[in-house]
């Protein structure tokens, strides 16, 4: 469902250029769940960050379900970010003055739903992770673990089908790191792609697929080659 | 409707996050154009037409019909009693009055302390010819001098209480006179049939004397005017009438250009016999001023006016300049949430739509702000020159500008910070 062939990603200040991706080639296919790793500042955020559409990327391709997103308008990349993509941040980016329910109904709000369409979507991403008492709470008034509950069920609402999460439980103690990767296995279980970021080997070790980067380049046993993975 | 309300209370929780530089943003934008208004209120008043049906056949004739040499000098703006009463003998206008203006002291009864009033000593087509409106009674039955009086209504309810005050008596400077009509509220705005000095700012006056009265009691003029030879101008009743005293204005109406070409061939015909007779030794001089150009003719465009609304719109720019900076502000330290917004899937034209509700909300606090600075200053402008105070009323016209402004002003504020905020880079502000 994802494919990244020879991407290239460079940052360029009026100082210096940093090839933050080199020659990146890789496939993701649906339902797999991968853990990306690497040290600080090799390139994994970015890597997040154009597979999500935030980012646009200086050479090479990336093919979501089969269509290059190197020709998508402006307004394109929106509704596919909006219908297929769940976005999860370190910071969990919720607005502080809105509501749970508030915070889970933006994407909702885009993609320009009906109310009651909206309403039965929220309830159930509520549901799921665990927090259907809270909905008119603030986020300042939930815990850390609760408010990366909320912005999962703020990516999940739409029903993405690839859940970008850049190191979902980086501000977590253990115990609620765990509550939430359990959430995620749970959403992965139910047919979600998802990459995520870790520092944690552990989490690593339990994704089904581990992709590691350094300096901005693929390093790992499960490197795309596309050809034996055709033939597999 | 939904999404409506949803995008105010979006724009609303933006405002609240950070009230105070909202404030300021919206203090300084309504001070500019507060400011800016009330200047341009004055100015909007001072240029406008208070009889735009009839303001290009109302005219003033001039004329050198002066005891004395001048090669170019511009004909005074005063005529004597006997010039006028030879320009009254053509009957090309379709109406034609003299006038002057004069103080008095006015009572009811003899027992009361008498009210100063501003007079105009005129004839009966005044009114006609400036569409003055009459509220009770009738103006006088012919230009004859007569004890009768007309009065503005606040002068009647002053004195009397009331309005319809038709027949009473009252005492003008203790002569006995009877009062034939009463004005309705009338104020022409700016006042050009006396419209040289700065007398346009003047308010209507509160009692009216027919011409011939005005000369047999010896009211003096109050305004600009001139004697030669021998003749006394405090001799009125006599020296006035047969001498030269120059002190009145005087009007013609002349509907139509065929009109005002043959008024233009009689008073050079007068010159030419004022000169065969000796009574004009100057070039010819004649003017013959439509009321449209009078403010223009006798150069009463002040400068320090016109140079006030510059300053005000230097300091409406400012202000702009200091609210879009504050705004810009604003849209950087939340920027964070439009990054969001948009790795959310929010397209650029939902964030715009998001930012023009922004706008609008802005534009109803700064116009209520703005309003309410305009009118201070209006108020504290009326209060240093009172002079001016008529000048300060609003219309429907003014208050439609003012909101248009404040929007075009709200908009120029929030376009910039706005197009940064939807075409600024989107990842930056998510990682922290
Ligand atoms: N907007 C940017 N402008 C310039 N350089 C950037 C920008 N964003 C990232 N970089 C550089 O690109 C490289 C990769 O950055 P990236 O954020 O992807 O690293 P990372 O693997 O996510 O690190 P961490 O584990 O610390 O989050 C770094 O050298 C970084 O300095
Ligand atoms: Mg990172």
């Amino acid at each position: 469902m994802i494919t990244l062939t020879n991407l290239s990603k460079i940052f360029r200040t009026e100082l210096i250029e940093t090839h933050a991706l080199r020659d990146i080639n890789l496939q993701v296919n649906e339902g797999e769940f991968a853990a990306l790793t690497g040290p600080s500042g090799s390139g994994k955020s970015t890597l997040l960050n154009i597979l999500g559409t935030l980012e646009n990327f200086d050479a090479g391709d990336y093919l979501l379900d089969g269509i290059s997103v190197k020709g998508l308008s402006d307004a394109a990349l929106s509704k596919l970010r909006n219908e297929k993509i769940g976005f999860i941040f370190q910071s969990f980016n919720l607005i502080k003055d809105f509501s749970i329910y508030d915070n889970i109904e933006l994407p909702l709000r885009y993609r320009g739903l009906k109310a009651s369409e909206r309403k039965q979507r929220i309830e159930h991403a509520l549901e799921l992770v665990g927090l259907h008492a809270r909905r008119d709470y603030l986020p300042g008034q939930l815990s850390g673990g609760q408010q990366q509950r909320v912005a999962i069920a703020r990516a999940i609402a739409g029903q993405p089908r690839i859940l970008l999460a850049d190191e979902p439980t980086g501000n977590l103690d253990s115990l609620m790191a765990r509550q939430v990767m359990e959430l995620l296995e749970q959403i992965n279980q139910q047919g979600c792609t998802i990459l995520m970021v870790t520092h944690d080997p552990d989490q690593a070790r339990r994704a089904g697929r581990h992709i590691q980067i350094i300096d901005g380049q693929l390093h790992d046993s499960t490197l795309y080659d596309p050809l034996t993975r055709q033939t597999a | 409707m939904e999404q409506l309300f949803y995008y105010l209370k979006v724009s609303w929780f933006s405002v609240k996050r950070a009230p105070l530089p909202y404030m300021l943003t919206v203090l300084i934008l309504s001070l500019g154009l507060g400011v800016f208004f009330s200047n341009a209120t004055f100015y909007y008043r001072m240029n406008s037409d208070p009889l735009p049906d009839k303001s290009d056949k109302l005219f003033f004739p001039m004329m050198m019909l002066v005891p004395y040499q001048c090669s170019d000098c511009k004909p005074p703006s005063v005529l004597s009693y006997s010039n006028v009463a030879k320009l009254a003998a053509s009957d090309i206008p379709s109406a034609k009055a003299a006038m002057y203006s004069a103080d008095g002291y006015l009572r009811q009864h003899a027992t009361q302390p008498p009210t100063p009033v501003n007079i105009r000593i005129t004839q009966r087509d005044f009114f006609t010819m400036f569409d003055v409106p009459l509220l009770h009674g009738s103006v006088w039955a012919d230009d004859q001098a007569r004890d009768e009086l007309l009065l503005s209504k606040a002068s009647a309810e002053k004195i009397f209480g009331r309005s319809d005050v038709t027949g009473q008596q009252l005492l003008l400077d203790d002569r006995l006179f009877t009062v034939i009509g009463v004005l309705d509220e009338w104020q022409m705005l700016p006042k050009l049939y006396d419209a040289f000095g700065r007398n346009y700012l003047n308010a209507a006056e509160d009692i009216y004397l027919p011409l011939e009265s005005g000369y047999d009691y010896n009211y003096l003029s109050n305004r600009n005017s001139s004697t030669f030879d021998d003749a006394d101008y405090r001799k009125l009743a006599t020296d006035g009438r047969t001498k030269a005293i120059h002190q009145l204005q005087y009007w013609v109406q002349l509907d139509t250009p065929a009109q005002q070409q043959a008024y233009r061939q009689f008073m050079a015909n007068l010159v030419a016999d004022e000169k065969a007779a000796g009574r004009h030794p100057s070039a010819e001089a004649n003017q013959l001023v439509m009321m449209r150009d009078i403010i223009r003719y006798f150069g009463g465009e002040s400068g320090d006016i016109k140079a006030f609304a510059i300053v005000t719109l230097l300091f409406l720019l400012v202000c702009i300049f200091n609210a879009s900076h504050l705004s810009l502000n604003r849209y950087l330290s939340n920027q964070y949430e439009f990054s969001l917004r948009r790795a959310l899937g929010a397209k650029r034209s939902q964030l715009q739509l998001q930012l023009l509700v922004d706008m609008s909300m802005m534009s109803a606090f700064t116009l209520g702000g703005a309003a309410v600075i305009a009118y201070g200053s209006i108020n504290l402008m009326n209060y240093l020159w009172p002079s001016n105070r008529l000048f300060a009323s609003w219309d429907l016209q003014l208050m439609l500008v003012l909101a248009a402004l404040t929007l075009i002003c709200s908009y120029l504020v929030t376009l910039y910070p706005s197009l940064r905020a939807s075409f600024g880079s989107l990842n930056k502000q998510l990682k922290e």
